[in-house]
């Protein structure tokens, strides 16, 4: 049977574009099923980089729905996110920076 | 506005004059947190022009060539404005000015033949006509279309005016409705978003961009098959752009035709050497086929161009373990852990072969 790493790559780049989500800093790689997003999330629309209540929510809810779309691709095994803005602690979905 | 329901975003019910003022506004904010973007500018320009303010979009349009001096789409559309605008001798000087910096290129001579036929010069009209078909096979079609080009003679009358006089149009409504359809696309919906960019490209079916662009949209809607035609529309029309190739390598991908996406991926790194990442999606194609010294080669190549490429660098040691080449996959896992210390899974893997 075929791997199908560039087949979930090519899924996990329509996902992106689909997400709501400036992904020009963001990188992203499948290896052996597992997918890996690194970088700085940018959510379009977010005028204040995460800094006000309704950005931090707009953040958490775009990083759920955008882990939930990936694991259900078929043959992704787990996801990784390696994110310099952002953390996932006990389940939630914060930002590690504020704005200046 | 023209109303008359037969041209640009003169089609536009209230319902779409609407969103563009909607955007516009998005666009005005986007403009307060970055006032030296020349693209923002050209945009505004184009939304401006779309809802009747044409000194308004003058100045963004000029406002955008002052940041960038050498942005044609913003000087094509300014010279284009001006014309709408019937300020025929500054177009005239425009168009004249930027043909000496590209002699060769057939939309300019175009668009001053459009000119010369509003400003009732039929001679140069019809010299300038010449000139566009000479520059470009593009426009011999168009005119013969028209009804301008005939058994080698340009044929100017009144019936060419008339369907000329909206012609200048074409091009900045184009850049329009290209940029809209991209806006809307960014926000997820596909089928208005499908909708602009068709329009771009019945303005101008030449410009290979918008097929493309009207290809991703596809992609991401999911209608694949008209994806597929799009992008190869976009190639037929532009054979040197590597990455119509790239794009329809992702849509294969998508559809599972994994020999077809390889091919396309091959091209596209061909044409396009220096790309890490379609070095990187060609080794993630090899791979999935198990042809590992093949991977192995195109991740050394991308990560020759970007050493911090982690995914590459990780997918290369993960080869290296099933070619049973335990010392090159530990140095690559060493590498990644100098990196990111806290990577459990490369630990482990390490850990498993050491």
């Amino acid at each position: 049977m075929l791997r199908e790493d560039f087949f979930i790559q090519s899924n996990v780049r329509r996902i992106l574009v689909r997400s709501h989500i400036d992904y020009s800093e963001l990188t992203f790689g499948t290896v052996r099923g597992v997918v890996y997003l690194q970088g700085r999330l940018k959510i379009l629309g977010a005028y204040s980089h995460g800094a006000s209540i309704e950005d931090e929510e707009l953040g958490a809810r775009t990083l759920r729905s955008l882990e939930l779309k990936i694991r259900g691709i078929p043959g992704v095994v787990d996801i990784k996110f390696q994110l310099v803005n952002w953390k996932k602690e006990k389940g939630q979905w914060t930002p590690t920076e504020k704005k200046e | 506005m023209d109303t008359d329901g037969k041209k640009g975003v003169s089609r536009s019910k209230e319902g779409q004059l609407k969103l563009y003022r909607k955007i516009l506004t998005e666009i005005e904010k986007e403009i307060q947190i970055h006032p030296n973007y020349a693209d923002l500018r050209n945009q505004m320009g184009l939304l401006l022009m779309a809802v009747g303010d044409f000194e308004g979009a003058e100045s963004h349009f000029s406002e955008a060539l002052s940041l960038n001096p050498r942005y044609r789409e913003a000087a094509l559309n300014l010279g284009f404005l001006r014309i709408e605008m019937r300020r025929d001798r500054e177009a005239e000087a425009f168009f004249l000015s930027e043909l000496k910096r590209h002699p060769k290129d057939g939309l300019l001579h175009h668009a001053l033949g459009l000119l010369y036929l509003q400003m009732d010069r039929s001679e140069e009209a019809s010299l300038r006509i010449r000139k566009a078909i000479g520059c470009h096979p593009y426009y011999r079609d168009y005119y013969e279309k028209k009804g301008i080009w005939r058994k080698g003679k340009v044929q100017l009358g009144e019936r060419a005016k008339k369907v000329l006089q909206e012609a200048h149009r074409d091009y900045p409504y184009a850049q329009f409705h290209n940029f809209v359809g991209l806006y809307l696309a960014k926000q997820g919906r596909s089928s208005q978003a499908i909708q602009e960019l068709k329009w771009a490209s019945r303005l101008r079916p030449d410009e290979f961009l918008f097929h493309s662009n009207l290809g991703m949209v596809y992609y991401y809607h999911g209608s694949y098959a008209k994806a597929i035609r799009e992008y190869e529309q976009a190639l037929k029309i532009n054979p040197r752009y590597g990455m119509g190739y790239a794009n329809l390598s992702y849509v294969y991908g998508l559809m599972k035709r994994t020999r077809e996406a390889l091919r396309y991926m091959e091209k596209a790194v061909r044409m396009n050497p220096r790309y890490a990442d379609l070095h990187y999606n060609l080794a993630l194609l090899y791979s999935d086929r198990r042809q590992y010294p093949k991977a192995i080669s195109e991740l050394k190549k991308a990560l020759r161009i970007n050493p911090n490429y982690l995914f590459a660098r990780i997918n290369l040691g993960i080869l290296y373990e099933e070619e049973k080449k335990w010392r090159e996959a530990r140095r690559e896992y060493r590498k990644i852990l100098q990196v990111t210390p806290d990577n459990e899974d490369v630990r482990r893997r390490l850990e498993r072969i050491s």
